[in-house]
């Protein structure tokens, strides 16, 4: 006989063995704590949602703002914010909107691809504010060179008394700004890929499976 | 209103709770994970009641909230994780392992149906429930076909597995 069907005999009457909960008992479950993963990646969602808008807040502060309307660059400054928030309110809208569309009555390749795409709007948020955050550098860097009066009178100190190299200077300045840049994006791709890697090993894998199911 | 929606949806969980019980069967292994997941599916359940609008049969609803939540929802705790790397021939499905005088041969059954990864479970699952290929495409979201042709696979999977 069939394996299967040898355990498709014994399943029906096993079934009688599992332990009955009683009304009370199920009361109490159904208002007992989730621990789904699609709750984790919704909260982790939102501390990096948080940590990136607190983060726009530190370097907006009106300390920073006074110094960089006294190197009239607003035309720069002004139009970085914008896109930095109005990026920000266009993934909350659509990972919000992934996020609600989640559901468990849906087919099981649906609801993968469902959370999938949730967890994806909210890396592409990630990854557009790594970019963000290296051209606001470097932008960053460019306006204090050409801007700030210490490093102008170092500048031309170094340049008419010969004390340095102009060009050394340059090189340290841009140099250190990359060493920074590339030591931030790495630790929080690291950080980032650390949590979702734990977070999203088992659904990636059973997503693989389910599709070489269909392909095969 | 939502003390009568409550009321109505333990009354059927508990006439139906069988269904729960036997998707953690299959995708747990021990007791302590076998409950944690029934907890797990039971709120999956009641999170998703609203939506139930009765055109399916409750427990038609139940296997598609049930075996999602296994398959795609449920996140095992480290500790469940650690008891899974034990290898799954020396268990016997939750509550099984309690039985001694089970046949020798259904008991590695059972144990080689553990091997099968997580939506192979699913595959099996439905057809000792006698569901047909339609219900198992459609719950699953995969072809008729391809759940077919997977079930053979499965069967003879477990072929080899039982004479290896």
């Amino acid at each position: 006989m069939d394996e299967l069907e040898l355990l498709k005999k014994d399943w029906e009457t096993s079934s009688k063995n599992y332990p009955e909960l009683n009304k009370e008992e199920l009361y109490k479950l159904i208002y007992k704590r989730s621990s789904s993963i699609v709750k984790w990646i919704f909260i982790i969602s939102l501390l990096e949602f948080a940590f990136w808008t607190l983060l726009s807040f530190a370097f907006n502060s009106s300390e920073d703002l006074e110094k960089m309307q006294s190197y009239n660059v607003e035309y720069i400054l002004y139009p970085l914010m914008i896109l930095g928030y109005g990026v920000l309110i266009y993934f909350f809208y659509v990972f919000y909107k992934n996020y609600k569309s989640i559901s468990a009555t849906e087919n099981t390749k649906m609801l993968m691809e469902r959370i999938l795409k949730t967890r994806k709007t909210v890396k592409h948020y990630v990854i557009f504010n790594l970019v963000f955050m290296c051209i606001c550098i470097v932008i960053g860097v460019y306006i204090e060179l050409t801007n700030n009066p210490e490093v102008l009178t170092t500048l031309s100190r170094i340049d008419s008394e010969g004390e340095g190299n102009v060009t050394v200077f340059y090189l340290i300045v841009v140099g250190l700004s990359l060493v920074a840049m590339v030591l931030i994006t790495v630790f929080l791709l690291g950080f980032y890929y650390l949590i979702y890697g734990i977070l999203l090993k088992r659904l990636k894998s059973n997503y693989k499976d389910l599709k070489e199911l269909i392909t095969e | 209103m939502k003390l009568s929606s409550e009321h109505n949806f333990v009354e059927l969980l508990q006439k139906h709770q069988n269904i729960v019980h036997k998707i953690c069967s299959l995708y747990t292994n021990d007791s302590d994970a076998h409950k944690d997941l029934f907890q797990e599916i039971t709120i999956q359940l009641w999170k998703a009641y609203p939506k139930f609008r009765g055109d399916s049969k409750f427990s038609t609803w139940m296997y598609r909230v049930g075996l999602n939540t296994s398959i795609t929802l449920y996140r095992k705790s480290l500790r469940r994780v650690e008891s899974q790397s034990i290898e799954p021939v020396a268990y016997k499905l939750s509550y099984e392992e309690y039985d001694d005088t089970k046949d020798e041969q259904l008991k590695l059954i059972y144990a080689a149906v553990h091997k099968l990864n997580d939506i192979e479970k699913g595959i099996v699952f439905l057809y000792l429930e006698n569901k047909n290929y339609k219900e198992i495409s459609e719950t699953l979201g995969i072809s008729e076909v391809n759940a077919r042709v997977r079930m053979n696979r499965i069967k003879t999977k477990l072929k080899t597995q039982l004479n290896s």
